[in-house]
């Protein structure tokens, strides 16, 4: 027996659950010992000694090494991390097509923004929502070089803005492009609790890439592409702002840069929380070349939203499986907000599926950047996930994001992303990171998409080499296809097509390899992007066929 | 089943395993916003009562330019004969004015912590709270009224003139009609279970016409204690509105809660009560009787739960994320 412990707790105090995990130091490596999910609000101490007794009582032996047989739960290092509810930011600018940049750098960038524009708002009503008492922080922006229909109102925006800095001196004030050269306006800067900052303007960006993420550098040597690096300063200014290092979801990018490096794989990783979704990508770094990570915090992507407005409510009841209308969805969402963890059985499951597929909706929208090559391995996440069936949760993302190409899926099942991401030394990140990567992946499956595919006839078929055997499979363009491919296997899929359709690149013949989940593999025929039928009845039973395979005991 | 238990049972360590929900908050500093022109009556650090006026609130607020002479110190926030100071533009002051104004009265007693002009008001009350979901409309003060039962339902023909200036306690639901019919009765407030999005929308219209009309309205205000769907009214919290029952309270809005004086002697429940908050068994009362892991439920759906004994003698497993207790 040893009398100091070689085991530290990690617990993340979510908005809508609390993970608590235990980690121990097992033949040189740290591993996930065990792991306890309860509703925020249960007192953490009580489950903390749980999740101890529960490990003593599985395996007495193991609990004796790491020195928590006999031990008082308390005696226990805590690395703790706690989600803040998503600050507001009153968003004003000279002009509308500079709020709407502004809007939308700030909506993935932690923040919950509000927005006027002086071409559309009088200053009486720009006062009022700068004054709210509500405002957390203010941004106020001008293109750089402003623009003609911007120069007349930058200097009445700006004096505006400083008379009500002078009223809310602990508000900080971000003054983004041409704004900055307003700074004379705001008088002792020094002096003022809150601070005022000077930031570059919002990117512009045609249409197609308005979702543009916040690429955050990560310390390393700077590359050969460094030059060509384009990031949004004013995207990681205001992440900044907005939340501090430690808080887990903006700790999931580097989280999953560290995953990165430590498999070697372009990773993704895409959390639902309950007051907001984030999404991150990285790629492995090789010697020389500059990391970096896109992450995105985007409020309006949380699963339960304050306000379920009409836009949220039918976006719920498109992927809803169990029949319902927009009043009864809608109650359903607030209850949903107000209590996370009540009614999760039964037609609770179904809703907070449609709640967590309409969520990843917008957090796709919101991150369009991200809709490249597919990933080599996604990272899912958030509370909603612990309700719910692991093997469903692939196919609730491949759904929605409908990405030709090959990508394997995993379940942070103990919610360790944000937690590791928030360790501060990089070093000691990536330790530990690599020590646990097999114990904090639940691995989901592979998912394999391909695209182009002729409906109405056999596509070709498949061939899965696993375990020496072989199993062949026709591929019915529209349908999903499972093989039971355990977790740990892996196995070669070789794909026969007729005709020339998309899997990554273009060709007839693929060989894939693929590896095993809960959720084994899935061969996804269906369309891309996924249409649906129109009438609700159809799109229900299809929704709920789909989703049978995959869930067992699913009545609804 | 009887929330306060003559003996005090032990309480057992895994109830804490449950969510907790506080039934009576302590003295809560409430806001009271402000929009640019309104004119607050009070200072921080003042003592007020129930009842009296703290600002003078804008019906409808316009901007004035005006020369402001430096001797009178203009600054932003500050006032003049004209309206409250914006900001200065091309040597004037932008000025938030107008002719109308309507006296707003604190609804609690208490002292003022802070006077943001053209922000909030914010006042610690003196009394204590039952907290609640949403707050519609008010603020507002009366005397509570018990107009139905924990799982009762208040139609808009129950309603009579002789429940003007009360706040009524309605039970698990309330439609629109009723809410906008109780207003034209004289009530002063509503304290209801829950309020469905339908009848919150279409009050909150019904509010909005009300307030854009000329003449000024009587303070009115809507309390949802639970949430969206109908269910019970908690024992406990039916427990203390009871106890409540005949004295003067006030609905506040941010944040939503029922605020009443501290002489008000109110029961707790003991400590070992739960509440099943959702799922099948949706508001039912119980003891809790220990933590017995995950189990699987419907939908095939894995949850932690614990044992519930209720009323009938059953003891049936719940999920921990349908329960919660009382603190």
């Amino acid at each position: 027996m040893t009398s100091e412990p070689h085991a530290f707790l990690t617990i993340d105090h979510g908005a809508a659950t609390a993970s608590i995990a235990l980690i121990g130091r097992v033949a040189g490596t740290w591993r996930l010992i065990g792991t306890l999910a309860l509703p925020a609000g249960a007192a953490v101490d009580i489950a903390v000694d749980l999740l101890v007794s529960r490990v003593r009582i599985a395996d007495p032996e193991l609990a004796s090494a790491l020195g928590v047989a006999d031990i008082d739960s308390d005696a226990l290092p805590r690395f703790e991390v706690r989600s803040r509810r998503p600050r507001r930011l009153a968003v004003v600018a000279a002009a509308e097509r500079t709020l709407t940049r502004l809007m939308a750098t700030a909506g993935r960038s932690g923040w919950r923004p509000t927005g006027a524009s002086a071409e559309t708002t009088d200053p009486l009503v720009m006062s009022r929502l700068l004054l709210d008492h509500d405002i957390d922080a203010i941004l106020v922006g001008a293109g750089d070089p402003p623009r003609p229909d911007e120069r007349s109102a930058i200097r009445e925006l700006a004096a505006l803005v400083a008379a009500v800095a002078v009223r809310r001196p602990e508000v900080p004030v971000v003054l983004s492009g041409a704004m900055s050269e307003a700074l004379d306006e705001f008088g002792d800067v020094s002096s003022r609790p809150g601070p005022i900052v000077l930031a570059p303007a919002a990117l512009e960006r045609g249409p197609a890439r308005a979702g543009q993420s916040i690429r955050i550098r990560i310390p390393a040597t700077d590359g050969p592409d460094a030059a060509s690096d384009k990031p949004d300063p004013l995207g990681e200014l205001l992440l900044e702002v907005a939340m501090p290092a430690d808080d887990p979801r903006r700790a999931i990018g580097p989280a999953t840069q560290a995953l990165a490096d430590v498999l070697h794989r372009r990773v993704e990783t895409i959390i639902l929380g309950h007051d907001a979704g984030v999404r991150a990508a990285a790629e492995p770094s090789i010697g020389g070349t500059h990391r970096e990570v896109r992450l995105a915090v985007v409020p309006e992507a949380a699963v339960a939203p304050d306000e379920p407005d009409d836009a949220i409510v039918d976006g719920v009841l498109v992927w809803s499986t169990v029949p319902s209308d927009r009043h009864r969805i809608r109650d359903r969402m607030r209850e949903l907000r107000i209590a996370p963890w009540a009614d999760a059985a039964g037609d609770g499951a179904a809703l907070r599926m449609a709640a967590a597929r309409a969520a990843l909706v917008r957090l796709a929208a919101a991150t369009t950047d991200f809709e490249g090559a597919s990933p080599d391995l996604v990272v899912c996440g958030g509370g909603v996930w612990s309700a719910v069936p692991a093997p469903t949760v692939a196919l609730a993302h491949v759904d929605v994001l409908r990405r030709s190409g090959a990508s394997q899926y995993a379940l942070d099942h103990a919610r360790l992303m944000g937690t590791l991401g928030a360790i501060p030394d990089e070093h000691e990140r990536l330790t530990v990171m690599g020590d646990l990567a097999d114990d904090l992946l639940a691995p989901l499956g592979s998912v394999v998409i391909p695209s182009g595919l002729r409906s109405g006839r056999s596509a070709g078929s498949v061939l899965v080499h696993a375990g020496g055997g072989v199993s062949e499979l026709d591929l019915v363009p529209g349908s999903l296809e499972l093989v039971d491919l355990p977790p740990g296997e892996t196995a070669v899929a070789e794909f026969r097509f007729r005709d020339r359709i998309k899997l990554g690149a273009r060709g007839r013949h693929f060989a894939v390899d693929v590896a095993g989940g809960l959720g084994g593999l899935l061969v996804d025929l269906r369309d891309v992007p996924l249409r649906l039928p129109d009438r609700a009845d159809r799109r229900r039973d299809l929704l709920a066929a789909w989703q049978a395979a995959l869930w067992q005991g699913f009545d609804t | 089943m009887s929330t306060n238990g003559a003996s005090e049972p032990d309480v057992p360590a895994d109830l804490g395993l449950v969510s907790a929900r506080r039934l009576i908050a302590p003295p809560a500093e409430i806001t009271f916003p402000l929009a640019p022109g309104d004119r607050a009556l009070v200072a921080a650090g003042e003592t007020v009562v129930a009842g009296a006026p703290i600002a003078e609130r804008l019906r409808d607020p316009e901007l004035i330019d005006r020369v402001v002479p430096a001797s009178a110190d203009p600054r932003p926030g500050g006032r003049t004969s004209d309206g409250e100071l914006l900001f200065v533009w091309r040597d004037r002051w932008r000025v938030a004015g107008g002719e109308v104004t309507e006296s707003f009265d604190s609804p609690v007693t208490g002292i003022v912590r802070e006077v943001r002009p053209g922000s909030a008001i914010v006042i610690q009350a003196s009394g204590r709270a039952l907290n609640g979901i949403v707050a519609l409309g008010g603020p507002s003060r009366g005397r509570l009224h018990i107009a139905a039962g924990s799982d009762g339902e208040l139609r808009s023909g129950g309603l009579d003139v002789g429940l003007a200036g009360t706040i009524l306690v309605v039970g698990s639901r309330i439609d629109a009609e009723t809410l906008t019919r109780a207003r034209a009765m004289g009530v002063n407030g509503i304290v209801v279970g829950g309020l469905a999005s339908k009848e919150r929308r279409d009050f909150t219209a019904s509010e909005r016409r009300q307030r854009a009309a000329l003449h000024r309205l009587a303070p009115y205000a809507v309390l949802v204690l639970e949430g969206a769907t109908r269910r019970p009214l908690p024992s406990p919290v039916m427990d203390v509105l009871e106890a409540l029952a005949g004295h003067e309270v006030a609905i506040v809005a941010n944040p939503p809660m029922l605020v009443f004086e501290s002489e008000v002697d109110v029961p707790q429940p003991r400590p070992d009560f739960v509440r099943v908050r959702g799922g099948p068994l949706g508001g039912r009362d119980g003891i809790w009787a220990g933590l017995v892991g995950p189990r699987r439920f419907a939908g095939g759906v894995h949850l932690e739960a614990g044992s519930v004994r209720f009323a009938d003698g059953t003891v049936t497993a719940v999920p921990l994320g349908d329960l919660e207790r009382f603190v």
